[in-house]
């Protein structure tokens, strides 16, 4: 243990100071789903659940139950494509003899330092030209497209901890490349697989420019759309205490997950997200 | 094992680079469409050649109509309603021929058993034999030509040609773009709006407060750290869209900030929008809450790297605090300092996703930076002319600019070591 040789006080008070905003924002933002303030006032006056009405009242906002679902396979159908393609493309770059694996994992690499959202204009056009411009499908193999480089990455420095013994074992007992995989080193990346998992259906979840630029006529409008349109929509005034009890809905997935994963997700947010 | 991934990442990622390219190049607007163009002479058009020497007759010449009695006429009178006596009485007796002015062609139908009295009646039957080159649409460059060259066969040659090339409705080749964006005034502002958006969130927040908050928070006792960094997690795993709410209910008129400030006595406006000064402010710090938060837990785990050792040795040398940081941490924190440096340069440099949702560049285009520029010429704007070709261009700058940068961090984060050689022969 250290020694204290300087206060404490002090540095917390700083710390309190700047980390308030963040205090304010996310304190109000549960206090005001259930209380309502008189206008002009900062401190509520009286306690109430009218603001969670849209849940039964599809009057109120629409019909977010739809909503959350179609977030859900925007989620999770890009946490299938994302998992599927990394955990064997990474192993195939981190064991096998592939020609030109050098300059393959360059490309990763590069891919997943690169920023993706300046492709967004490319892939319009390849959208427009494939014809799946205005479709969920699109929104969700670009989604999944961009996310790879990223999934691939992690999943090799996984794959990349499994000893070669293992495998060869394996090799030895004359399994196949293929059951070795399947068998022996998939169960050993399997915390790389559910942490790369989580972490995307979060990032599906999240994900509000994509549907909204390369789907807008779509009929599946996800959860993050749903919630701008309101406050983009200008037509139930600005009734913020509603627009955070729908923004508390919308996130309370999110929190949840990361509550109970959060260990396994923290090891590859140190290295992984962009923003 | 990887075509699957090939694949997709060819597709949504090395085409998109190709595309980005050879359309940076194009005019492509939602007025020329994308795709293939077609041909369709209108009345500018001829205008528009008129100016380059189209003589008045041969503009006369090829927008007169003439008229011929064929299937398509016949369908077109079917269509219309005309009397089914007179349609028969056309269709019998003048299949076949063509008229040169609607006078002679009107004569003609005057004559038929069954022909309408009225003159107007009978004009309008005409018109719909009429046939023009004048806004017909042909698919291919070879059709124009042709019905040019049957329609007005005194026009020279080298104006047909021209005509025909002015006719196409698609994209074109050309560098207008880039010299527009080397000339107009518009550029350098953009530019000095995103070198102080990178330079100021960056060295601020994602740099300056990650530092701070990781260095305070390492020598904190647990339960403050693990409170703040909580705290300090919560704007990276927010999704955008309450992000941006949540910052609107702050600094919108009668939101968190105005009325506190009025309380005060301080000038309260909506503090998002309402002036350069606090917009600047508002998006610096909203994007910077976020970045903030990655740095700290980059630092964090850099601290928690080194060997505790050597701290306790400064402190049995007598340093304070402030000289262990300067002394003994600072200098061991320099790899991890320069990757955030240079891996959010990079994706500052491009995001606009916040601003956009939030400023929206305003107030007036003040906030406007490279990204989301190029982002609204191309893909979202409200005049309604998107401008595929302009947009592409400014996208592809930061793709040449992202590329370069990226391979550059890879060189300096020493990519050899990460591809070590399998060590299993097949």
């Amino acid at each position: 243990m250290m020694t204290r040789n300087f206060s404490t006080l002090p540095l917390v008070a700083l710390l309190t100071l700047v980390s308030l905003p963040l205090m304010v924002m996310y304190g109000f933002l549960i206090l005001d789903t259930v209380t309502d303030a008189p206008p002009g006032e900062l401190w509520p006056d009286r306690f109430t659940l009218e603001h969670w009405r849209f849940l039964f009242d599809t009057s109120v906002v629409g019909n977010v139950w739809q909503a959350a679902g179609n977030s859900l396979i925007l989620a999770l159908s890009m946490m299938v494509i994302v998992l599927s393609l990394s955990t064997t493309a990474a192993y195939a770059i981190s064991r096998l003899h592939l020609p030109y694996r050098r300059l393959f994992l360059g490309g990763i690499l590069v891919m997943h330092a690169f920023p993706a959202v300046t492709l967004l204009i490319g892939v319009f056009f390849v959208l427009n030209f494939t014809g799946l411009y205005n479709s969920m499908i699109g929104v969700i193999l670009v989604k999944g497209a961009l996310m790879l480089p990223f999934g691939i990455w992690i999943m090799k420095g996984f794959y990349d901890a499994v000893p070669w013994e293992i495998e060869m074992a394996g090799v030895q007992d004359g399994a196949s490349r293929f059951t070795v995989w399947r068998r022996l080193i998939l169960p050993q990346v399997k915390p790389g697989l559910v942490a790369l998992g989580v972490f995307s259906f979060l990032d599906g979840w999240g994900e509000y420019l994509l549907p909204r630029i390369l789907a807008p006529g779509s009929e599946m409008t996800v959860l993050s759309v749903f919630l701008n349109e309101l406050i983009a929509g200008d037509q139930l005034g600005f009734d913020f205490n509603l627009f955070k009890s729908v923004g508390v809905f919308y996130t309370l997935p999110v929190v949840l997950l990361f509550i109970i994963f959060q260990d396994r997700l923290m090891n590859i947010f140190g290295g992984g997200t962009k923003g | 094992m990887v075509a699957p991934a090939i694949l997709l990442l060819l597709a949504f990622f090395f085409t998109p680079v190709m595309l980005t390219g050879v359309f940076a190049f194009t005019d492509m607007s939602t007025s020329t469409g994308i795709g293939r163009g077609s041909y369709v002479v209108t009345p500018t058009t001829l205008r528009r050649l008129g100016d380059r020497g189209l003589g008045a007759d041969d503009a006369e010449a090829i927008s007169a109509a003439s008229y011929a009695v064929d299937e398509a006429g016949l369908a077109a009178a079917r269509d219309a309603g005309t009397d089914a006596a007179f349609l028969a009485d056309i269709e019998e007796r003048l299949t076949g021929e063509t008229f040169e002015t609607a006078r002679d062609f009107e004569l003609a139908l005057r004559d038929l058993p069954s022909a309408p009295r009225s003159p107007r009646a009978l004009k309008s039957a005409a018109d719909l034999f009429g046939q023009s080159l004048v806004n017909h649409r042909f698919e291919t460059r070879d059709e124009l030509a042709e019905a040019l060259a049957a329609h007005a066969p005194d026009v020279a040659e080298e104006m047909r040609e021209a005509l025909t090339d002015d006719a196409y409705t698609g994209a074109v080749f050309t560098t207008e773009n880039f010299t527009r964006l080397a000339t107009q005034p518009e550029t350098g502002r953009l530019i000095a709006n995103t070198a102080l958006y990178v330079g100021a969130t960056l060295s601020l927040f994602n740099v300056g407060l990650g530092l701070f908050l990781a260095l305070v928070l390492f020598y904190m006792p647990k339960p403050v750290t693990g409170l703040f960094s909580t705290l300090w997690l919560l704007p990276r795993i927010t999704p955008v869209v309450l992000y941006t709410i949540m910052w609107k209910w702050f600094t919108w008129e009668d939101g968190f900030l105005p009325i506190l400030a009025e309380q005060l006595g301080l000038p309260a406006f909506n503090y998002m929008k309402g002036s350069v000064v606090t917009a600047w402010m508002t998006m610096i710090s909203l994007n910077g809450f976020i970045g903030a938060s990655f740095g700290l837990i980059l630092f964090s785990g850099a601290l928690r790297a080194i060997p505790l050792q050597q701290l306790w040795a400064s402190e049995v040398d007598g340093a304070s605090r402030l000289q262990q940081i300067r002394r003994v941490i600072l200098p061991q924190l320099r790899w991890p300092i320069l990757f955030v440096t240079s891996y959010q340069t990079l994706s500052l440099l491009s995001s606009y996703e916040h601003i956009w949702l939030t400023t929206n560049g305003g107030p007036g285009r003040t906030t406007t930076v490279w990204a989301l520029e190029a982002f609204k010429t191309a893909l979202s704007n409200y005049s309604g002319n998107l401008e595929y070709g302009l947009g592409a261009a400014m996208a592809l700058v930061l793709v040449v600019v992202g590329l370069a940068l990226s391979i550059l961090y890879l060189r300096l984060f020493r990519f050899g070591d990460l591809v070590g050689r399998p060590r299993i022969e097949f």
